[in-house]
């Protein structure tokens, strides 16, 4: 794979953010430059506080960088309002969050939908029956959160990640709060959704098995990054966050 | 445990202030009903104890009829007692006074003073007297038979300057005197926002009583006696055929006190009733807040219990915080009340009711009544939600989210029907004859029944209600109509003091409506006439009984007729004696003699109402002894029965009182136009006599009906007035409510924002859910208070309400404005459901 010829879904240009000011100025990200392609499953890796989930949340619009820029299609976000980062979350982003990630009032059907039906918008029914399809709900649809177990829910979690064909979807520890069996499962899905879907992901984790799902690997520590990894197995990683001391 | 009662108060500075908020609401208004009725009360006490402060004794008549509603006339007394009195040794000086009936007309012709419900307009007497009870302030003291001096406020409120021509109308007519002076009473402009022409005795007595008659003597001593001493000399001084009594000035200062007072009185039970009312809304909201924070902190309590806290502890735990709550909440609604009852006297002021100086009454009994009222009413609400609290089983330290859990209980369901079907039947038995007192009961147990079922009916009515929210407003709609189902009891709660309110705004209206439909029919079929001239002064002055008399030689008029109310005693009981014009009555209105005519009612007759007659017994031919104002019994014969007793059970013939001094007024004029009278010729043409006396309106048939009816507003004003005490009230408890769950629901509003809802979409969500709980409680509301009206205008059949109307009109206003009461809530919790932090929210477990 030669990841310099593909497309940039995504990038992060000198990226740093920083919390409180002078001596007491605590640097969550340093000068972060990264670009993700489209097409391919990124992992995030780090210890705690290593950045990697603020990393994620300012290139997402959920936060925003002290310095530097998070670009998403070609558009600084720093240059967008409230209401142009939301919409752009809407439509061009997809999350899937460890965990309380469904409306606990809408049915899995309805929450798939939810960034279509809060944009207006009816979206691709073929392709949405072809997301509901790969992670097989066809028959849990009608069901509310409260019904579901983790596992489904996380399922649901993806197919509304997947379901506006977002630009790039970012994925939070998505199995962080499943057993081993499920989370291989979702898993699984999201490397179907890249892999014969073409779907962009980008997943913070620091989990080993969870990273080696993915096609490459940014780790990160103390707001650097520090390495990079591509065609990553579970193995290899291990090795490496040995050597770099975690 | 108190330990960490108190920090969990401490801890949690927002939900302390939203439970107290309610707390607040309900005793401030408590304490500022009883707070301003207190001042009222003090007020006028030291207004008339300033007013006679020189005055050592006081003579008056001692035949007094007293008419049904309190108010009472006395027979006046001649003036050659006055010198009679001078002559008592002790006594140094004695001035003869009147208070009666005096409009003063403005300068642009229309009257001062308020009309109808408003304070009195009064003549009476000024002049110099060490006792008097108004000094001039500007000009002079009124002298001769053309001089006025006008109170203070009614001179600003005129425009007048000393030198001025004034007209005001009394009971001989009207007159137009030359203002003398400006004059003020203790030491305000005007007493109580009367208004006040005053004159010297002679013209007093001539222009507004009969000539050489007053009501009272005011006398002052010489300091040689006591005040007891000298009423008990000036009382022997005065021959026993003169009926008069001398009061000491304590005493009649005491006896107008009490007067004030019990009409006061009516005023501050009414201000307490509904303050009452809205404290009880108020319950629901503090018991509504205590639950969903018992709620939210389901899982700190489960903790507290899996540490080894015992359910006891965890009740008291909550139990202290509610008396902390209800102390802090009622003391800041102490001040509140202390606040709003500066600013009703304010308001008072502004409408020119001047009240005296005097500073705020704040009485222990206020402090104390509405702390422990308060602070009950806390506990009370809190008592349930506590004793949930302390149930919860330690596993539920392990669940995600908190929930209420909502299954809807048979035992609910049971208890709730029960109640309603017992109050339906209830409400039966009164319908089917048993007495009217059991009809609350019955309304009671009925809606005490609707709000047990309330979290079962909330969340299908919460459904059907946000459908077309969910159809029109998309995914933003269709969770509005969700959020305000998913926790049917925290709706039904919610919309519980809203229900309560519009049902009672509901019922009123009905009644009012079924009022004044009433009002129509009887009118249209009774009233003859084409024009009537009303006046507003029922009961106190009117019209003058010339009036009539010049409509009558007017070309276009074929007969003008005047209805007179006079307070007459009949069987030893004050009642009301309508006087007509046999001569000019016939045609005009119809009051619906049984076999007689008006012809039959001679000065020696009266007619009874077939009810009055029915009840006393009698009929045509008996003799019915009336005492009239003049202290004079007369006996009277019935000579007819009539069915529409809508003008009064009493009709006499008005010549009755010719050359008496029984004064009367006409209230109304009723007036029948000649056929193929020029429309317009005719309306000038009376517009021109009524011009004349300066008071009175010209109103057409229809005009005159409308009139009638709309008297019923001012009451519903009043009413709402008062309601709209719980109507705030739950508006705030819709506020918190929708809070509390904004709070609750942060992480889900975090996720929201972060997958695509805009701001305004969160507002919009909100909005509605808030518009759907709003109209949960109306609907239900307007089902019952629909109801309520209808068993209300039942059992007032037997006063003569026999069809009730639904107000289709008021019910549609009623569900807009708590649609808009919805949105209203709505826009702060809104705005801080948008300032969620993303992060933060999708951070917290």
């Amino acid at each position: 794979m030669t990841p310099q010829t593909s497309t940039i879904a995504a990038s992060a240009i000198s990226a740093t953010k920083v919390y409180g000011s002078g001596e007491d100025a605590v640097y969550a990200l340093r000068d972060v430059s990264v670009d993700f392609y489209e097409g391919q499953f990124t992992a995030i890796m780090g210890p705690s506080g290593s950045g990697k989930s603020t990393l994620m949340h300012c290139i997402a619009g959920l936060d925003e960088l002290s310095s530097g820029s998070a670009i998403i299609d070609g558009t600084d976000l720093s240059t967008m309002k409230d209401k142009e980062l939301t919409e752009l979350r809407r439509e061009k982003i997809g999350f899937v969050f460890q965990s309380f990630n469904l409306v606990p009032t809408l049915t899995a059907n309805e929450n798939i939908r939810l960034p279509l039906m809060l944009g207006n918008n009816k979206g691709d029914e073929a392709w949405i029956q072809k997301v509901i399809g790969t992670v097989h709900l066809q028959d849990r649809l009608t069901h509310r959160p409260s019904e579901l177990s983790g596992g489904q829910q996380q399922r649901v979690a993806v197919a509304r990640a997947l379901a506006s064909q977002p630009r790039i979807i970012f994925a939070d520890e998505p199995t962080g709060n499943l057993d081993s069996i499920t989370g291989a499962e979702i898993l699984t899905f999201m490397r179907k959704a890249v892999d014969d879907l073409g779907q962009t992901i980008v997943m913070v984790t620091h989990d080993p098995v969870a990273a080696a799902y993915a096609d490459r690997i940014i780790f990160l520590a103390d707001g650097h990054v520090v390495n990079e990894m591509t065609e990553p197995t579970a193995a290899r990683v291990l090795d490496l966050m040995k050597s770099l001391g975690n | 445990m108190f330990r960490i009662a108190i920090k969990g108060i401490l801890g949690r500075k927002a939900r302390l202030i939203l439970t107290s908020l309610a707390v607040i609401l309900g005793t401030s208004f408590l304490a500022g009903t009883s707070v301003f009725s207190d001042t009222l009360n003090r007020t006028f006490d030291n207004l008339f104890s300033d007013v006679f402060k020189n005055v050592d004794s006081y003579v008056r008549s001692t035949q007094v009829i007293e008419g049904n509603f309190g108010q009472e006339e006395r027979q006046r007394i001649p003036l050659e007692l006055v010198d009679l009195v001078k002559k008592v040794p002790g006594v140094s000086d004695a001035v003869p006074d009147v208070q009666a009936f005096a409009r003063i007309i403005g300068k642009d012709g229309k009257p001062l003073g308020s009309d109808g419900q408003g304070p009195p307009t009064f003549g009476s007497v000024a002049m110099k007297f060490k006792g008097a009870l108004w000094t001039i302030s500007q000009g002079e003291w009124p002298m001769g038979p053309k001089d006025v001096a006008l109170d203070e406020a009614s001179a600003k409120n005129g425009k007048y300057v000393v030198g001025d021509t004034v007209k005001v109308v009394a009971q001989s007519g009207s007159r137009e005197f030359t203002l003398v002076g400006i004059a003020s009473y203790g030491d305000v402009r005007s007493p109580g926002g009367a208004t006040f022409a005053l004159f010297d005795p002679t013209t007093a007595s001539e222009f507004l009583a009969k000539p050489g008659l007053f009501d009272d003597i005011l006398v002052s001593g010489d300091g040689s006696k006591s005040d007891v001493e000298l009423a008990k000399a000036i009382n022997a001084a005065i021959p026993a055929k003169y009926k008069t009594e001398t009061l000491t000035g304590a005493q009649i200062t005491a006896e107008t006190q009490d007067q004030i007072g019990s009409a006061l009185s009516f005023f501050g039970i009414l201000l307490k009733t509904f303050s009452f009312i809205a404290l009880g809304v108020g319950c629901f909201v503090i018991y509504n807040v205590f639950s969903i924070s018992a709620a939210q902190r389901q899982r700190e309590n489960a903790l507290l219990r899996a540490i080894g806290a015992s359910r006891k502890q965890i009740t008291r735990t909550m139990l202290i915080e509610s008396i902390a709550v209800g102390l802090i909440g009622s003391i800041i609604g102490l001040v509140a009340g202390i606040g709003l009852s500066a600013g009703l006297s304010a308001l008072l002021r502004a409408v020119n009711i001047d009240i005296p100086n005097g500073g705020l009454v704040v009485s222990q009994n206020t402090v104390v009544s509405t702390i422990i009222i308060g602070l009950i009413v806390t506990v009370l609400s809190a008592i349930l939600p506590a004793r949930r609290a302390g149930k919860v089983p330690p596993l539920a330290a392990m669940r995600a989210t908190a929930l209420e859990i909502a299954a809807p209980g048979r035992k609910r369901l049971i208890t709730g029907f029960a109640s309603i079907i017992l109050g339906i039947a209830v409400v039966g038995f009164v319908m089917s004859g048993a007495s009217n007192s059991y009809l609350g009961i019955g309304i009671l147990l009925v809606f005490i029944g609707t709000i047990v079922l309330g979290p079962i009916i909330a969340r299908p009515v919460a459904l059907f209600l946000g459908r077309p929210a969910a159809r029109f407003r998309g995914i933003t709609g269709v969770m509005a109509r969700q959020n305000s189902a998913r926790n049917p009891k925290r709706t039904s709660r919610t919309a519980s003091p809203v229900l309560i309110g519009v049902a009672l705004v509901t019922a009123v209206t009905a009644l009012a409506a079924s009022i004044k439909g009433q009002i129509d029919d009887v009118f249209t079929a009774q009233f003859k006439g084409d024009y009537a001239i009303s006046t507003d002064a029922r009961g106190f002055g009117g019209l003058s009984p010339t009036l009539a008399i010049d409509l009558n030689k007017l070309p276009q008029v074929e007969k003008a007729t005047g209805f007179g109310f006079l307070t007459v005693k009949i069987d030893g009981k004050g009642q009301y004696l309508t006087t007509v014009t046999p001569e000019t009555v016939d045609g005009v209105w119809d009051i619906g003699l049984i076999n007689a005519t008006y012809a039959d009612l001679k000065t020696s007759n009266i007619f009874l109402s077939e009810k009055t007659a029915k009840r006393k017994n009698i009929s045509v031919g008996a003799v019915v002894q009336t005492t009239f104002a003049d202290g004079v019994t007369r006996p009277l014969t019935v000579s007819g029965i009539y069915v529409n007793n809508e003008i009064g059970d009493y009709v006499a013939n008005s010549h009755l009182v010719d050359g008496t001094p029984v004064v009367m007024f006409d209230v109304g004029v009723y007036i029948k136009t000649k056929a193929g009278a020029d429309k317009a010729e005719t309306v000038a043409a009376l517009t021109a006599a009524v011009k004349k006396y300066g008071q009175g309106d010209l109103l057409t048939k229809q005009e005159y009906i409308n009139k009638q009816s709309g008297q019923v507003n001012q009451l519903l004003g009043l009413i709402y007035g008062l309601l709209m005490l719980s109507v705030i009230i739950s508006i705030v408890g819709i506020i918190i409510t929708l809070l509390l769950s904004v709070f609750e629901r942060q992480r889900e509003l975090g996720l929201l924002r972060a997958v695509g809802m805009t701001r305004s979409q969160v507002r919009t969500t909100v909005r509605w859910e808030s518009v759907i709980t709003s109209l949960l409680g109306a609907v239900l509301g307007i089902i019952l208070g629909i109801g309520l009206g209808w068993v209300i205008v039942f059992a007032l059949k037997d006063q003569g309400l026999t069809s009730f109307k639904l107000p289709v009109g008021p019910t549609i206003v009623i569900m807009v404005m708590s649609f808009i009461v919805g949105l209203f809530a709505a826009i702060y919790p809104a705005w801080r459901a948008t300032r969620v932090n993303i992060l933060d929210a999708l951070n917290t477990n």
